[in-house]
């Protein structure tokens, strides 16, 4: 393995993120290309942990931009701060200023409100961009965004282009909620983060919970697998995990048994049919097969 | 790597050129000698969805396992090429492709012909006459005709959502803009809330009962598909299979090639399960401004009641849900059958979808 791509794992874990091989080369990837990366996974895997952790590996600025139905580009990218163009004019309005002047001095960076895609190409360092949730954004805004993403360049009619210095590091999260276009897929490269694995579940729940005893984690680890594998409504991700390690941690539990489970189930099943099978589940044949090592 | 490319694309994957050139400047930034690292980065680079990774995976081995006897490389691809199925899936298969072998046949060679639209009172027996009772050479002018159908319901959607001057709140960029010689705001400038988009869920039946019918449907799909911006299309039969991304080509016979990648074609049907399946799988799909549409004759071999349930889950999410029957355009037919029974009180339209006419009536019902 690279010394590169190994470094960035030990620095991926001194910030606290338990991380693996393809995740550590995605980065390594994205950082040396210079292409943004494009995250997919379930729901509360950890896939927005990436960009924080890389701005504090890199030691430079996370700068977000949540995407939702309906966002466009005055959001994403500039706006002018209306209320003291207003007042500007009013205060003015006998200064004998020229309609020009006028509309230099309304429309200077002063009055200009950076949103988050302008933010990032006016860094002194190159910043880490998040682009959250991108599937939720509209086709639109995929392309808008990709016009940007090509050349770094944004034109402010008033004022004229700017061009970053410093691109940012551009990493991209999706639920999947929305099938992303072909064109913003090429532009990417690609890291498809699933439900850890047994052993990773572990560390991510010893690392994150500190003091939490090596069998509870274990347990926890055995439980979530086993749950993930029913066929659930809303299956739960890491952050369920993690919220329930908690819950159990403040209880003072140090194993999992029938009470402590039914009385934190609402940590990690958010859905009434899904905790309503569940019970059905532990009625019927108790809590040994979600505890158990199968086979 | 060009070759790698080459044998990648054969696989199905979208390779450009783009994924070539980052791929060459990928490897000077991995341990080329070790596989593992080579093969994680080679991944996010070629790698666009999920779906793809196995068929990466086999490329991969395959390429890499006999990198010094180039012509092996084929023939280790070979069984996992689709036109050359092994022998055990070819059984399974055959019913599958006999089902589209017909479908191949009466595509013609769309695109390249002349657009003879056939005359106005052959339209109009063409528009009442049941699906089922087509002959082969009036299939080219049924597609036309349902690539017409979809243009128009696409075209009363989007009208919906014209925006008017004088309404909603004030646009104060536009306003500024307008005013700034003006001294004073005089000339106003408002902006609408834009209306989010309708979305279409799709979900067509392609078991052996629907088998008649399911290739006119999917026609019918991939005209609505072409039309509309967001639209996601399901098949179903005994197992849920997304086909948005095989319907987004731009001819009907290149959708049906990759269609054959799809199986379960003229099965049984379980529509429960299937949609217990959607729903488990793609919850985000379904919202207010959607419109779910299940196109199927209501025959399930599953349990009515889980179809109910999840189809309650469905309704309870969507802003509409539509099914259309073919069955319902003969006057006899009663919706007895225990799924579609079970389905029945909670739809909130049941059409016929028997016949181009009553697709054409579709129009009327497509809105929020």
């Amino acid at each position: 393995m690279r010394d590169e791509i190994r470094k960035i794992q030990e620095l991926m874990e001194a910030a606290e993120y338990v991380t693996d091989a393809p995740v550590a080369t995605s980065v390594h990837l994205a950082m040396r290309l210079r292409k943004p990366l494009l995250i997919e996974g379930h729901a509360g895997v950890g896939k927005t942990e990436i960009a924080k952790v890389m701005a504090r590996m890199l030691g430079t600025n996370l700068i977000r931009l949540q995407c939702y139905e309906g966002l466009d580009a005055g959001t994403a990218l500039y706006e002018w701060n209306y209320q003291k163009q207003l007042l500007h004019i009013k205060l003015h309005e006998s200064s004998g200023h020229s309609a020009k002047e006028e509309e230099r001095e309304i429309f200077s960076e002063d009055l200009l409100l950076r949103r988050p895609l302008l933010q990032a190409i006016t860094q002194e360092q190159s910043p880490v961009l998040l682009v959250d949730e991108v599937d939720r954004g509209d086709e639109e805004f995929e392309a808008f965004m990709l016009e940007v993403f090509s050349d770094w360049q944004v034109t402010i009619p008033e004022i004229g282009t700017i061009k970053a210095t410093h691109p940012p590091y551009v990493i991209l999260t999706s639920n999947r909620t929305r099938e992303l276009s072909d064109a913003l897929r090429r532009r990417c490269l690609y890291l498809w983060i699933d439900y850890p694995t047994y052993d990773k579940e572990i560390r991510i729940v010893e690392r994150k919970v500190p003091g939490i005893n090596h069998r509870l984690a274990g347990e926890l680890a055995r439980f979530m697998e086993s749950l993930r594998q029913m066929r659930l409504n809303k299956v739960p991700g890491v952050a369920e995990t993690l919220d329930w390690a908690l819950a159990l941690a403040g209880l003072h539990a140090d194993h999992l048994d029938e009470t402590v489970v039914s009385e934190t189930i609402g940590c990690v099943l958010k859905d009434a049919d899904d905790i309503k099978r569940f019970r059905a589940e532990v009625q019927k044949s108790g809590l040994a097969p979600f505890v158990q090592v199968p086979g | 790597m060009v070759r790698f490319a080459a044998l990648l694309r054969r696989q199905g994957l979208p390779v450009t050129l783009i994924h070539v050139t980052d791929a060459v400047r990928a490897l000077d930034h991995l341990d080329i000698g070790d596989r593992e690292e080579v093969y994680l980065g080679l991944r996010a680079v070629f790698v666009g969805r999920p779906e793809d990774v196995p068929a990466f995976d086999r490329t991969f081995d395959a390429f890499w396992r006999t990198a010094t006897e180039a012509d092996a490389i084929g023939e280790a691809l070979a069984p996992s090429l689709p036109d050359e199925a092994p022998a055990t899936e070819r059984e399974s298969s055959a019913r599958e492709s006999l089902a589209l072998d017909a479908w191949g046949e009466m595509d013609g060679d769309d695109g390249d012909e002349p657009l003879g639209v056939p005359a106005a009172s052959e339209r109009e027996a063409m528009a009442t006459q049941d699906f089922a009772t087509f002959s082969a050479d009036q299939l080219d002018a049924v597609y036309r005709l349902t690539v017409q159908i979809a243009r128009r319901l696409a075209r009363r959607i989007s009208r919906r959502r014209r925006p008017s001057a004088r309404r909603g709140r004030l646009d104060l960029r536009r306003t500024l803009r307008a005013n700034l010689t003006r001294g004073d705001l005089i000339d106003l400038r408002f902006r609408r809330r834009k209306r989010r988009k309708v979305r279409l869920v799709l979900l067509c039946d392609v078991s052996g009962s629907m088998d008649l019918y399911s290739r006119f449907l999917l026609q019918f799909l991939f005209a609505l598909q072409a039309v509309f911006s967001r639209v996601e299309t399901f098949t179903f039969s005994v197992r849920l299979t997304r086909v948005t991304e095989y319907l987004r080509g731009r001819s009907y016979r290149e959708v049906l090639r990759r269609l054959t990648a799809v199986r379960d074609w003229s099965g049984g049907t379980r529509i429960g399960e299937s949609l217990a399946e959607f729903n488990r799988q793609w919850p985000g799909l379904v919202d207010r401004r959607t419109i779910v549409i299940i196109l199927s004759d209501g025959w399930d071999t599953g349990d009515p009641d889980v179809l109910a349930a999840e189809l309650l889950r469905i309704k309870r999410r969507a802003g509409r849900v539509i099914w259309l029957n073919p069955l319902l355009g003969n006057p006899s037919y009663e919706p007895l059958t225990r799924g579609m029974a079970a389905a029945l009180p909670l739809l909130d339209h049941f059409a016929a979808a028997h016949n181009l006419a009553a697709l054409r009536a579709l129009a009327g019902t497509l809105h929020l």
